[in-house]
């Protein structure tokens, strides 16, 4: 059997800046073989490896495409992420997973799908919104708020119309603060002060959010208000895996392992768990 | 006869790599045994538990290379590794790694070592004041997870194998006799002695749900003060398993290698995410932690307590914090 810990390696095919800090990498498996078995769910993550800088978990924003090419989206703020900012196209890299549990895709099925995402929180939910997309008639109403520090720090914004376009869906955006100048039309303030204008009711939907922990610790509040169940809410959670695979300890949240039961996790499974700041 | 079993280790050293405890400073370790001469099997903890022996404390798990990636290290050498006198705690404690390294993603490293393993087990007739295996369902005396397991009978040893490797190894003790219902009744009496002598319990009956339950038990802030945050207790807990995965590598990046070493939850660093989050900043939440997973996430994670009942993070401890302690403070004690 393959050792799990031993990346794969892959070349980084195409680099598109997000924001400032943030850009989205599409990566490609050289090994053929690999490139077809590799199949990923919305909302799982992979190792990414630098070598001799080190290794680093990141969710993907997209699912592999024909070419069994697909895209992780980072912002650079660590050792890790910096020297990946610093990579030309055509890049080798290497990649291990994919790991964990994604979102719920098979069971949010026919129910009215609400996603409430938060600066780097988005990426990961990029694939559910596609998903959806493709095949829109097996889904209910998708309702996407997305909030961000401020208006240049939005990801994929090229992508928000097209999403508008997608039957029967809604966006909101909103930033904490718009400096002057920037022209912003959408709402200003935390990503709950779109609540007031949210459509989605806890009748027959699921909920998916993913962005900083204070900001779901606050959405899951507002839900909970709301009349949503603990056990129709799902968050995506960030702790430092260092081995993906359950056996570095690092990602524990009382008995979960964030890097095998989760990243994805409904409320019920973790509420009154400790370290956390939900 | 006891005598006999010095001649036995003495065969042993010829065919195995022996490991047994050692006299060391005021304290045992598990060292290279050469000769029969140099075991003593009338010991009470190692200073380190046998962990040492399937994983060391820094390894270097990848080399990178000329834009190639290969893993480390290399395999081992064919002769085997014999650990001699174990207790019954520390042959438990590895049920759990091998939960952790074998189950879902097999760690070659991790398993090669295991295998290589063979183990002569001792029952233990003396707790000492720190242990309490008898609760944790890991001791005095154990039905299954040794290769060879002897019981001391005072004037002589009962010998009995538990694997198809420790029937070759039983085989080769000079002037065995088979063990008859006398030997085994003495057996059970040896054991029943032993469980008298254990100063320390741990009720474990819904001891999971009640750690969760309790994890805002004031006893947390009490330990938050005195704790020293040193990490002793996971350095010495045998199935304690956490490590770092970083990079090393020439200035040039030219080649390198991925370096796993043991970590330890109670450090600051150990939770810490990107933009210096950390989600155990406090010190009794990361002392809490090391407990709770081993008096409570082990059932959900492996199917059974993590915790051994070994006692050397109690003996460890300098501001003696106690799990059997926090373990019954939980219960409301």
């Amino acid at each position: 059997m393959k050792d799990p810990y031993l990346p794969e390696k892959a070349s980084i095919e195409k680099i598109r800046s997000e924001t400032v800090d943030t850009k989205t990498y599409t990566v490609r498996l050289l090994d053929e073989r690999k490139r077809t078995e590799f199949s990923v769910e919305p909302g799982q993550f992979i190792m990414v490896s630098l070598f001799g800088i080190g290794e680093a978990p990141f969710s993907l924003s997209s699912s592999p495409n024909s070419d069994g090419a697909f895209d992780t989206t980072i912002r650079a703020v660590g050792n890790i992420t910096s020297a990946l900012d610093r990579l030309q196209e055509g890049a080798i890299i290497g990649v291990r997973g994919p790991y964990g549990r994604g979102w719920p895709v098979e069971s949010a099925r026919g129910k009215d799908v609400l996603i409430i995402a938060g600066g780097i929180g988005l990426p990961p939910l990029r694939p559910v919104i596609t998903k959806i997309a493709e095949e829109r008639s097996e889904y209910g109403r998708l309702e996407i708020l997305y909030g961000a520090r401020t208006p240049d720090q939005m990801i994929f914004p090229d992508e928000y119309d097209d999403w508008m376009k997608i039957k029967e869906t809604r966006l909101e955006l909103t930033v904490d603060s718009a400096p002057p100048g920037t022209g912003w039309q959408h709402n200003v303030g935390v990503v709950t002060t779109l609540f007031d204008k949210m459509k989605t009711t806890p009748e027959n939907s699921l909920v998916m959010t993913c962005g900083p922990e204070i900001m779901m610790r606050f959405v899951v509040r507002g839900l909970l208000a709301k009349k949503f169940a603990p056990d129709q809410i799902c968050v995506s959670l960030e702790r430092r895996m260092k081995c993906g695979i359950a056996q570095c300890g690092h990602c524990q949240i009382g008995p979960k392992y964030v890097c095998k039961d989760g990243p994805v996790f409904k409320l019920s499974e973790i509420q009154g768990l400790p370290d956390l700041a939900l | 006869m006891k005598n006999d079993l010095k001649s036995w280790i003495g065969r042993l050293v010829d065919v195995y790599t022996v490991y047994g405890p050692r006299p060391r400073g005021n304290n045992f370790s598990f060292e290279r045994i050469l000769s029969p001469d140099e075991i003593s099997l009338d010991y009470s903890k190692t200073i380190l538990p046998l962990k040492k022996f399937l994983g060391p404390p820094s390894e270097a798990i990848l080399r990178f290379e000329g834009g190639g990636v290969r893993p480390l290290p290399e395999e081992g050498g064919a002769r085997k590794t014999l650990l001699f006198g174990v207790h019954c705690c520390d042959a438990s404690s590895f049920t759990v790694l091998d939960k952790v390294f074998t189950d879902e993603y097999k760690d070659d490293r991790y398993a090669r070592r295991r295998e290589n393993i063979v183990t002569v087990v001792m029952a233990c007739s003396e707790p000492e004041e720190t242990c309490f295996c008898s609760s944790m369902g890991t001791g005095p005396s154990l039905e299954r997870g040794y290769d060879v397991l002897l019981t001391d009978l005072e004037d002589r040893y009962l010998v009995e194998s538990g694997s198809p490797e420790g029937d070759i190894l039983t085989k080769i003790i000079p002037r065995a006799t088979t063990p008859g219902p006398a030997d085994f009744q003495e057996k059970k009496r040896s054991i029943e002695e032993a469980l008298k002598k254990f100063k320390r319990r741990v009720d474990t009956d819904r001891l999971p749900e009640l750690f969760l339950k309790n994890l805002d038990h004031p006893m947390w802030a009490h330990i938050r003060d005195i704790d020293l945050a040193c990490g002793q207790c996971v350095l010495v807990c045998p199935t304690c398993y956490c490590s770092d995965i970083r990079d090393t590598s020439e200035l040039t990046h030219a080649s390198g290698e991925r370096v796993r070493e043991w970590d330890c939850c109670v450090l600051l660093e150990f939770a810490e995410v990107a933009m210096g989050g950390n989600f155990r900043r406090d010190r009794g939440a990361r002392i809490r932690q090391f407990m709770g997973h081993n008096l409570s996430y082990g059932i959900e994670q492996f199917g059974r307590f993590k915790c051994v009942g070994c006692g050397r993070c109690i003996q460890a401890c300098p501001v003696h914090i106690d799990i059997t302690e926090v373990a019954s403070k939980v219960r409301g004690g």
